[in-house]
């Protein structure tokens, strides 16, 4: 039943997707551009490799392309959720889906499965057109190693986003934790420089933040040849994250669904 | 607990706090603004009738059935549906009653109506077996099957309303909540609309209707028994015949006392 509530989740949404054709194209034209514009950023420094960027293979056009694809699923995941569940709450359906016989973490996962697929898909893309246009090099990839990364970094994300989505329920304005965790995320887990750069007393911040180790390693499945061994450490503080913030995430958007039901912000009003 | 009673409530009071935008919020954490929607609400129903709850915008129609279908959580008292607390059972509630949300938007736009039941129809734990048949059973009832295969965006408002009811009936449950089913169309279709509540469902398949409205001349024809409520209390409550000692006193006369005088 729990799988076939998912599935139903997931083909509403495809069949609801107003203008998917629409919103395909435009990111990829959007992926596109961006990694244009890091290509040429990359030419730019190819004469003046920097020491931190060696332990990634040292081409910094790799580098940056694994941070922006995965970090545009922390965006989507992080401020997809909230979206959903805003919306929801504007137009009633919050409403029609808290009537039903279904519990709350399907309804949270099932919302999410669209939108985590969509940019999964993006994700793809944007390596596959690194590679396939502007030349990004690869390792021997670990597909273990990234698909455990991969979910890990989406159930962290997930959480995230519930933990937002809860935030936005009960008090109906704009997210400033969603928001904030986003911008730090950008700029202190390893997006567009490796964080060995950051001076040592901002870099604890870094280890805080789970997307360090979800794009350390992804860089070190498809960049470097990394064995599994070697990218279990990340994948052990991803999976700590995770065991972590997902139940919690859980429980306190339980807290806040009960707290809508007594503040009657379940609706718009 | 009386098992003739589909719904029962003692002394149900329900406040919410007031709006607060971020400014309000930072300047006032805890602060206690708060409007009352239901201000001791005593009632019960009985199982086969259909119940009108008649009262003017703003008197607490929505927030009383919200309470009833557990979306929203009363301040003080109690409130029993089918025999069981809206607090403590409120999943067993769920799989229970039909509420009837008829917010448009709270379905898909650019899914059939079809793809919409068969969406809500597993949440609601039908088995996927099932599901056809039971969308077909609803749909039936509802006389919607021409539309089926037409995109909810397509949709009459009238059609839209029957498909709201529709999705309710994908439960078997003895009771429907329905919130002023009739707000909005046009003569035809509210027509339409009462008959299924009344003939088909109550008088042909005897289950409870709660049906909460604005509208006199439909709580007068169509209510087993009428309550009017105003400013979240029940002011008077009973057949029409009684209400009206037997017609001696228009419907409008007795609504506008209640509306007046407060508690009778
Ligand atoms: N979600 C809500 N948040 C805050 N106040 C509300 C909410 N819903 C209703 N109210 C207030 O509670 C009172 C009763 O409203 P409601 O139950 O919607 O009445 P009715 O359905 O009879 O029009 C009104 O004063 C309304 O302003
Ligand atoms: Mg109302």
């Amino acid at each position: 039943m729990f799988l076939y509530k998912l599935y139903s989740f997931l083909k509403r949404d495809v069949l609801n997707a107003a203008s998917y054709k629409f919103a395909f194209v435009s990111s990829f034209v959007g992926i596109f551009l961006t990694s244009a514009t890091f290509y040429f950023i990359a030419k730019l420094l190819s004469g003046s490799q920097s020491e931190a960027l060696s332990p990634y293979g040292g081409d910094y056009f790799s580098f940056v392309i694994v941070g922006v694809a995965f970090s545009g699923l922390l965006g989507i995941l992080q401020e997809g959720l909230p979206g959903i569940i805003r919306s929801a709450q504007m137009t009633g359906i919050l409403e029609s889906l808290l009537v039903t016989q279904t519990n709350i973490p399907t309804i949270l996962v099932g919302s999410s499965l669209y939108t985590l697929a969509f940019s999964s898909v993006r994700t793809f893309f944007h390596l596959l057109l690194a590679v396939a246009v502007f030349g990004m090099q690869l390792g021997d990839i670990n597909w273990l190693g990234s698909l455990l990364v991969f979910l890990l970094t989406a159930l962290c994300f997930l959480s995230i986003g519930i933990l937002s989505a809860s935030f936005i329920m009960v008090y109906k304005v704009g997210n400033p934790f969603g928001w904030l965790f986003g911008s730090v995320s950008g700029l202190l887990g390893g997006v567009f420089f490796p964080i060995a750069v950051l001076p040592p007393w901002i870099k604890w911040l870094s280890y805080a933040l789970p997307i360090t180790y979800s794009l350390e390693g992804m860089r070190q499945s498809l960049l470097t040849s990394a064995t599994l061994a070697e990218i279990m450490p990340n994948i052990a503080a991803l999976a700590g994250f995770g065991i972590l913030l997902f139940p919690i995430s859980l429980v306190i958007f339980r807290w806040a669904v009960v707290k809508a039901k007594r503040d009657g912000s379940l609706t718009h009003y | 607990m009386d098992k003739n009673k589909a719904v029962i409530t003692e002394g149900l009071v329900k406040h919410y706090p007031v709006i607060k935008g971020y400014r309000e919020l930072l300047l006032h954490p805890v602060s206690k603004k708060q409007t009352t929607a239901l201000a001791g609400v005593d009632l019960e129903v009985n199982k086969g009738e259909c119940f009108c709850l008649l009262g003017p915008n703003g008197a607490g129609k929505t927030t009383l059935i919200k309470v009833f279908s557990t979306l929203v959580l009363p301040n003080e008292g109690k409130a029993f549906v089918n025999g069981l607390d809206v607090e403590k059972d409120s999943k067993k509630i769920r799989g229970s009653i039909g509420f009837a949300i008829s917010e448009e938007r709270s379905f898909y736009w650019r899914l059939t109506g079809r793809q919409n039941l068969e969406f809500y129809a597993a949440l609601n734990n039908i088995p996927r077996s099932q599901r056809k048949t039971k969308v077909d059973e609803v749909l039936a009832l509802t006389q919607l099957e021409e539309a089926v295969n037409l995109r909810y965006n397509t949709y009459s408002t009238g059609m839209r309303q029957m498909l709201a009811f529709a999705r309710a009936l994908l439960i078997d449950s003895q009771i429907i909540f329905v919130d002023e089913p009739t707000r909005s169309l046009d003569p035809q279709a509210a027509l339409r609309v009462r008959r299924f509540l009344k003939e088909e469902l109550v008088s042909k398949q005897g289950r409870t209707v709660f049906w909460a409205t604005h509208n006199l001349d439909e709580a007068q024809q169509y209510g087993d028994r009428i309550a009017i409520i105003a400013k979240g209390k029940i002011r008077v409550i009973g057949t029409v015949d009684r209400l009206t000692d037997g017609g001696e006193i228009s419907l409008q006369e007795v609504y506008a006392a209640a509306m007046k005088k407060g508690s009778v």
